[in-house]
């Protein structure tokens, strides 16, 4: 049933800014709903395309990037973040996955507002979309994962 | 000190399954008001490879805390998670714990189930029990696949480069020196001082800023360890802490002629101060008027009159009327303030020229008391001990104080002063203290209380290193109370006004705090940081270079030829001093050869598959 249906999201948290930002929303007691998990990471631009498709397939509803925007420490990273995510983001499109089910944002160490706000629009239309189509997932997780594998081949002369 | 015992060698820890302790802390109430942390223990206790798993009432309490160590002994663990308070609270307190339990202390995960969890979810308690679970799983996935990590260290070079010869640099030159320390000390003009030289007594002493020069640099010539570089710049700067190259060029040799000296220092202080603000042409008539001058001017005039005589002299003339301006180049608004040459205005206090000119002002009526001087400010910031007593001073010393907005600066306008005796300058400003009345004043002479800006001169090193700045272009600290003299960049230390406008004293305690610094980041043989940066996997890598592409910190990755079953192949190879940890080669990497310690993709994968454990048809996905 559409209406009791509960999505599993995921939070990647940077650690300088969304981790402590999302630290910030418990602080002041403010209330989001508990089907949402963080996770705390350096910097998302550890994670290969593959590796969110991987997520889908396992049976996560919806991730949420929450980046140091233009505060991050690493260089360059931000700007490969967004880049990765617009790939996968048209990828999921074409093969019709909702994209709804990605979002990216920056979060700093006390937008508590933006923090609930995202993670609460994120569940209203997750709620509307129903479970994740793991097989479709899986069957993106592959081909991600072999465009990645096929990356460091030297292209050959006949 | 980890306990040389089996159950620390990485070798059996890989070999045998895993045995894993799990904390789960009420915190008081604060956890378990929310979270049913009995049924949260008992699911731990499911997991693959968890021995034990508790709850307590304050595990980071001493006896909390020896619980574990305790269990270590006991259970014979070899990871331990403890899920509590937010790890920007806890973590390294129990990372020393199970270290002290004689495990790896990067054998510890620690698990946010009160700032993400209770206190988010106060009114869901199945919600916010279910949550717990999961994050523990997810914990658990995580920790069971934790490799024993050290703190990497790098040799340490005990010298240090001090960038600037101004109070704050000298200042730290002799204290390093005083630490036993080898300094060189880099200046660009040719004497050392910087704009100290060009003040005659510093506030609120009143000493001469001649004597204290002297005394500073008497401390820096005195001592056998400082190296001083006159006329020189750093014209090349890289590498990490403990370990920067540096190249100086422009000071003269033994010859005569201007050599390039290069050092290999631990740590660089940069005590590049700041340049005083130049008006615009126009701004206030500078520079369409020979009679508007600013404070550096002003001061360089006071030190050329003669003794003696009842009025101010200026271009030949008596002063009868002098009339300072505050804040012009500080404390900017936009729409109102034309932008500097970068596109910004300078939102920013100077914090010194307010005392400044109030010091001026108060010389001027003591030395000239038939010169009058009017005072046009915003704001009187006296900051600092003593410094009131020069708005006191001044307004009894009969100097007349208008006032106005920053959105409605005062203006000037040249008067035709062809008949004799004349004012030359007219000064028109919306007086609050008078609510608001437009007054027009004349005077002989306008000085403008110019601001400080950061030193366009210190760029071209602060680009080497990449140093960050503020927006207002100063150099900025990690944090401006907890670590108010490091920068982002490890063994780079902050002295003085290169870090925002400081009065002297201010600039002589930063100096003195990195010169302290620097001192505990040299104490070892080697500097020790954190492992977590990115690690290759030689049985995996193929030498394709996408990591080398992908990376951009120069250095921090490259590939280097090993001989592997015979053949020369190439590998790629980090140098840990020079990764930021960042993770960007990790997802390029077609092989998975890279990982980041500490955060690798096995770990995270096996979150997420702890996080949907529940999901009945969950199978882990191996790649």
């Amino acid at each position: 049933m559409a209406e009791t249906f509960v999505p599993r999201i995921v939070v990647f948290a940077t650690e300088r800014c969304a981790y402590p930002g999302a630290d910030a929303v418990g602080k002041a007691h403010q209330e989001y709903p508990s089907n949402v998990d963080i996770v705390r990471v350096p910097s998302p631009v550890l994670f290969p395309e593959d590796f969110y498709l991987r997520c889908y397939a396992q049976g996560v509803d919806g991730i949420l990037i929450a980046t140091c925007g233009s505060d991050c420490p690493y260089r360059g990273a931000y700007e490969k973040i967004a880049r990765r995510i617009d790939t996968l983001t048209s990828r999921m499109k074409q093969a019709g996955m909702p994209i709804a089910r990605l979002r990216i944002t920056a979060i700093c160490t006390v937008c508590i507002k933006a923090f609930l706000k995202e993670v609460t629009q994120m569940n209203d239309e997750l709620r509307h979309l129903g479970p994740v189509d793991r097989a479709l997932a899986t069957k993106l997780w592959r081909e991600s994962l072999a465009r990645r594998r096929s990356a460091g081949k030297l292209p050959r002369t006949a | 000190m980890a306990k040389e015992n089996e159950k620390s060698s990485p070798e059996t820890q890989a070999a045998s399954p895993p045995r894993i302790g799990i904390y789960i802390c009420r915190c008081g109430g604060n956890i378990s008001d929310v979270v049913r942390v009995e049924e949260v223990a008992a699911a731990a206790r499911e997991l693959p490879g968890v021995v034990v798993a508790k709850v307590e009432t304050f595990l980071c309490s001493d006896p909390g805390q020896q619980t574990i160590t305790e269990d270590i002994r006991k259970e014979n663990l070899d990871r331990v998670a403890v899920a509590c308070c937010s790890p920007s609270l806890h973590e390294l307190t129990f990372r020393g714990a199970i270290a002290r339990g004689g495990l790896n202390p990067y054998l510890y995960e620690h698990v946010n189930i009160r700032e993400q969890c209770s206190w988010a979810h106060p009114h869901d308690r199945a919600g916010a029990t279910s949550k717990a679970t999961r994050l523990i799983a997810a914990g658990a996935g995580k920790l069971a696949r934790a490799k024993p990590l050290e703190q990497i260290r790098l040799p340490n070079h005990r010298r240090a480069l001090v960038v600037g010869g101004g109070p704050a640099g000298m200042k730290a030159a002799a204290e390093l020196a005083g630490f036993g320390i080898p300094v060189l000390l880099v200046e660009r003009e040719t004497r050392l001082g910087g704009w100290l030289n060009h003040v005659d007594r510093v506030f609120p002493s009143e000493e001469p800023a001649r004597e204290l020069l002297a005394r500073l640099e008497a401390d820096v010539r005195g001592s056998s360890r400082v190296e001083v570089l006159l006329g020189a710049e750093v014209t090349a700067v890289s590498g990490f802490i403990g370990n920067f190259q540096a190249t100086i060029s422009g000071a003269l040799g033994p010859a005569g002629s201007p050599i390039a000296v290069s050092a290999t220092v631990g740590v660089i202080v940069m005590a590049t101060g700041f340049e005083p603000y130049v008006p615009a042409e126009g701004e206030y008539l500078y520079r369409q008027s020979s009679r508007v001058v600013t404070m550096p001017e002003f001061l360089e005039l006071m030190r050329q009159q003669p003794l003696g005589i009842p009025r101010l002299r200026f271009d030949g003339r008596d002063v009868r009327r002098v009339a300072f301006i505050h804040c012009v180049g500080s404390r900017q608004v936009d729409g109102v303030n034309a932008p500097q040459p970068d596109g910004k205005i300078n939102a920013y206090c100077s914090r010194t020229c307010c005392t400044t000119t109030l010091q001026q002002a108060i010389e001027v009526r003591k030395r000239f008391p038939e010169t009058a001087v009017f005072d046009f400010y915003q704001d009187i910031r006296t900051y600092g001990r003593g410094h009131e007593d020069y708005y006191l001073q001044a307004s009894q010393s009969g100097v007349t104080f208008f006032r106005f907005a920053g959105d409605e600066p005062p203006a000037i306008e040249s008067v035709e002063h062809g008949k004799n005796g004349g004012f030359p300058l007219a000064i028109s400003v919306k007086d609050s203290l008078t609510w608001g009345e437009e007054l027009r004043l004349e005077a002989d002479l306008v000085v403008l209380a110019t601001g400080m800006m950061a030193n366009a001169h210190s760029r071209g090193i602060i680009e080497m290193l990449k140093l960050p700045t503020g927006d207002d272009r100063f150099l900025q600290e990690i944090h401006p109370k907890l670590r108010p003299v490091e920068t982002a960049l490890n063994g780079v230390l902050l002295a003085g006004s290169a870090q925002g406008p400081m009065p002297l004293h201010e600039s002589l305690a930063t100096a003195g705090a990195a010169a302290a610094r620097a001192a505990a980041l040299l104490r070892g043989d080697a500097v020790e940081v954190q492992p977590f940066v990115a690690a290759v996997d030689a049985t995996r890598c193929e030498g394709a270079g996408l990591c080398v592409e992908e990376c951009e910190y120069e250095g921090a990755i490259a590939l280097v030829e090993q001989a592997v079953e015979g053949q020369t192949v190439r590998r790629a190879q980090v140098n840990p001093g020079l990764c930021s940890g960042c993770g960007a080669c990790v997802a390029v990497c077609p092989q998975g050869a890279i990982e980041l310690n500490g955060w690798r993709i096995d770990q995270y994968e096996a979150m997420i598959d702890g996080l949907v454990e529940s999901v009945p048809e969950a199978a882990a996905l191996t790649r």
